[in-house]
C-alpha cells in the first residue's frame, strides 16, 4: 500500500490544475482578502479568521479534487481493471484512495497558514497550531467520503461539473467565503447544518482559545460516518463483478 | 497440471447468450491463441478467466483455483483489450508501482527489456504514443513474473514492426514455462505465434489444435490441375478429397490430405494430369469455413 499511496499523491502533485485550484488559489485568496479586510492578528482579527476559513477551503477542494474526477476517470478508462487484476483488494484500492486525498489536504492547510504566518505576522500557541492543523486535517474525511461518492456514481463528463458545484456549494454554504451571520435567515438554517461550517467552527473556535466545541465535532464525525458508510455502498455498486 | 479449465461455461447478458457451454482445457506451459471474429465471445471468456465477470453456469479454474484466488495470489497477468495509463506518471514509475504489488516479481531491468522499453523508462505516460502505451502494458502484464499470462488482441493499436517486436517479447516471456493465452482475429498472429489455436464463434468452441491441423480440418487445401475436357467422374472419391470444381478446364480439388491425393491422382486414375499446383490455403480460408458453418 505504500507504493499505491506515492504513486497516487505524485500523480496528483504533478497534476497542474490541483497546485492552481488547490495549492495556490486558496493562498492567493488568502493574502487578496485579508488585504480588503484590512489584517488583525489577534484572535477574532481578519487575518487568523481568514486563515481558518481559506484553509478550510483549500482542504475541502483539495479533498474534492483528488477524488472525484480521478476516480470516476480510473473506473472509465480501465486502469482500475488493470488495478483489479493484480494482487491488490478492492478494499485495499479504496482505503489508500481516502488515505492519499486525506495527505493531498495537508498542502494546503500548511501553505495557507505560512501565508498568514510569514505575510502578516499571525502567530498562535504551539497548541493552538497543533490543535488547527489536526483538526482541519482530519475534519476533512466527510469531504472526501463525499468526493469518493460521486466518483462511483457519475461517469467523468458529468463528475467534474459535480465537483465543482459541490466544493463551491459547501464553501458558500460553510461561510468559507462569507461570513454566515450575513446571510438570510432560510440560507443559515440550511448552512448550520452543513460538514463545512461545522468544520470552519471548530478551527475558528482553537484559533480563539475556545477548544473544540461537542456540538462541531459531533455534526462533523455525524457526516464523516454517514458520508463513509455511502461511500462503500457506491464504491461496492461501481466495482461489483457482473 | 492444467492452467485453464473451462467446464460447460456459459455467460448471458438478458437475452443474450455471449458464450455458450465453453469447454476448454489448457496445460500448463503451452501457449494457445483464442481466435475468432468479433463478438465471438473471447473476451468475455477471459473477463471470466480473470474474474472480472461471472460465468452465468459452468466453472473456471485457473492454476487448479478459482479466478479470484489466482489473481489475489499474483499468479496471473493480463493485458485488457483497452486501458489508460496513469498520465502524470513516467514509465518506471508505473512499471515499478504494478511489479510491487506481486510476491515474485520480475526484476525492473528484465521487464523493461522484455517490453522494449528501456528507451522511454522517464517519459510520462500522457506523452507515449499508442504502440508505446500499448507496450507499457504488457509490461505491466508481466511485472508479476505471473505463471499464467492472459492477453486480449494486444496487437490492436499496433504498427507492422511494433507488432513483430511485440511477438518477440511475448515468446520470450512464455519461454520460461509459463502459460500463454491470447485473444486476437488476426489469423497470422495465431499461426505465428501459438503452439495451439482455439477458434471461437458464437460463444463456442468450433475448432482446436495446431494451425496446421486447423487448416487440414477445414479442408483448406487446394490441388489444382488442368483437365482439359477429360471426365471429372471420381475425383471426388480420391482419399482428402472434400470437395471438386472444374471451371474453364482447370479441376480444383480442395483436400484434407494433398499427399494421399497427389499420390491417388497418378497412380488410381487414367488421367493426364498437367501443370499440377498444390496451395497450402490461409489459415484465413479454414478460419472463415469454421467460424461460418455452425
Amino acid at each position: 500500500m505504500p507504493g499505491y499511496i506515492k504513486i497516487e499523491a505524485l500523480r496528483m502533485l504533478r497534476n497542474k490544475r490541483y497546485v492552481i485550484f488547490v495549492v495556490a488559489f486558496p493562498v492567493a485568496f488568502y493574502l487578496l482578502s485579508v488585504n480588503l479586510y484590512g489584517g488583525g492578528t489577534d484572535a477574532a482579527g481578519a487575518s487568523v479568521v481568514l486563515m481558518v476559513s481559506m484553509s478550510a477551503y483549500g482542504a475541502l477542494a483539495a479533498s474534492m479534487m483528488s477524488t472525484v474526477v480521478p476516480w470516476a476517470q480510473e473506473r472509465q478508462s480501465g486502469w482500475l481493471r488493470q488495478l483489479q487484476v493484480t494482487p491488490l483488494t478492492n478494499r485495499t484500492i479504496i482505503v489508500t484512495k481516502l488515505v492519499t486525498s486525506l495527505l493531498l489536504v495537508l498542502p494546503s492547510i500548511l501553505l495557507v497558514c505560512a501565508a498568514a504566518v510569514l505575510a502578516q505576522g499571525v502567530w498562535l500557541t504551539p497548541a493552538r497550531w497543533a490543535g488547527l492543523i489536526l483538526v482541519m486535517w482530519a475534519g476533512a474525511v466527510p469531504f472526501a467520503a463525499l468526493g469518493l461518492t460521486v466518483g462511483s456514481l457519475l461517469p467523468p463528463d458529468a463528475a467534474q461539473p459535480v465537483a465543482m458545484i459541490g466544493t463551491f456549494g459547501l464553501a458558500i454554504l460553510g461561510g468559507l467565503w462569507y461570513p454566515v451571520d450575513l446571510m438570510p435567515s432560510a440560507l443559515k438554517a440550511v448552512a448550520h447544518v452543513m460538514p463545512s461550517f461545522h468544520y470552519t467552527d471548530m478551527g475558528q473556535s482553537i484559533v480563539a482559545g475556545h477548544g473544540v466545541p461537542p456540538s462541531d465535532a459531533l455534526t462533523v464525525g455525524a457526516w464523516a460516518v454517514a458520508l463513509g458508510v455511502v461511500a462503500v455502498a457506491a464504491h461496492r455498486r461501481a466495482t461489483v463483478r457482473g | 497440471m492444467n492452467a485453464i479449465a473451462f467446464t460447460d461455461v456459459s455467460k448471458s447478458y438478458g437475452n443474450v447468450l455471449a458464450v455458450d457451454g465453453l469447454d476448454l482445457a489448457v496445460e500448463a506451459g503451452r501457449t494457445v491463441a483464442l481466435l475468432g471474429p468479433n463478438g465471438a465471445g473471447k473476451s468475455t471468456s477471459i473477463n471470466m478467466l480473470l474474474g472480472l465477470l461471472r460465468p452465468t453456469h459452468g466453472r473456471i479454474e485457473v492454476l487448479g483455483t478459482s479466478p479470484d484466488e489466482a489473481v489475489a495470489r499474483g499468479e496471473v497477468g493480463a493485458m485488457m483489450q483497452s486501458g489508460e495509463l496513469i498520465p502524470e506518471l513516467t514509465v518506471r514509475e508505473l512499471v515499478d508501482f504494478v511489479r510491487r504489488l506481486y510476491p515474485r516479481p520480475l526484476g525492473l531491468d528484465e521487464i523493461l527489456q522484455m517490453a522494449d522499453l528501456t528507451g522511454l523508462v522517464k517519459r510520462r505516460a500522457g506523452k507515449l504514443s499508442g504502440g508505446q502505451a500499448q507496450r507499457v502494458r504488457f509490461a505491466l502484464s508481466i511485472a508479476g513474473a505471473p505463471k499464467l499470462l492472459v492477453l486480449d488482441e494486444p496487437t490492436a493499436a499496433m504498427d507492422v514492426e511494433s507488432r513483430l517486436r511485440f511477438w518477440a517479447g511475448m515468446r520470450a516471456y512464455a519461454a520460461g514455462g509459463r502459460t500463454v493465452l491470447f485473444a486476437t482475429h488476426y489469423l497470422e498472429e495465431a499461426d505465428e505465434n501459438s503452439d495451439r489455436v482455439v477458434v471461437v464463434a458464437r460463444g463456442r468452441v468450433v475448432a482446436d489444435g495446431t494451425a496446421a491441423q486447423i487448416k487440414a480440418g477445414a479442408g483448406g487445401q487446394t490441388v489444382r490441375f488442368t483437365l482439359d475436357g477429360q471426365a471429372a467422374a471420381g475425383l471426388d472419391a480420391l482419399p482428402g478429397v472434400t470437395a471438386v470444381e472444374v471451371e474453364e478446364g482447370t479441376a480444383t480439388l480442395r483436400t484434407a490430405d494433398p499427399d494421399a491425393t497427389v499420390a491417388a491422382l497418378y497412380r488410381g486414375t487414367s488421367l493426364r494430369v498437367r501443370d499440377l499446383r498444390i496451395t497450402g490455403a490461409a489459415l484465413e480460408d479454414a478460419f472463415l469455413a469454421l467460424t461460418q458453418e455452425s
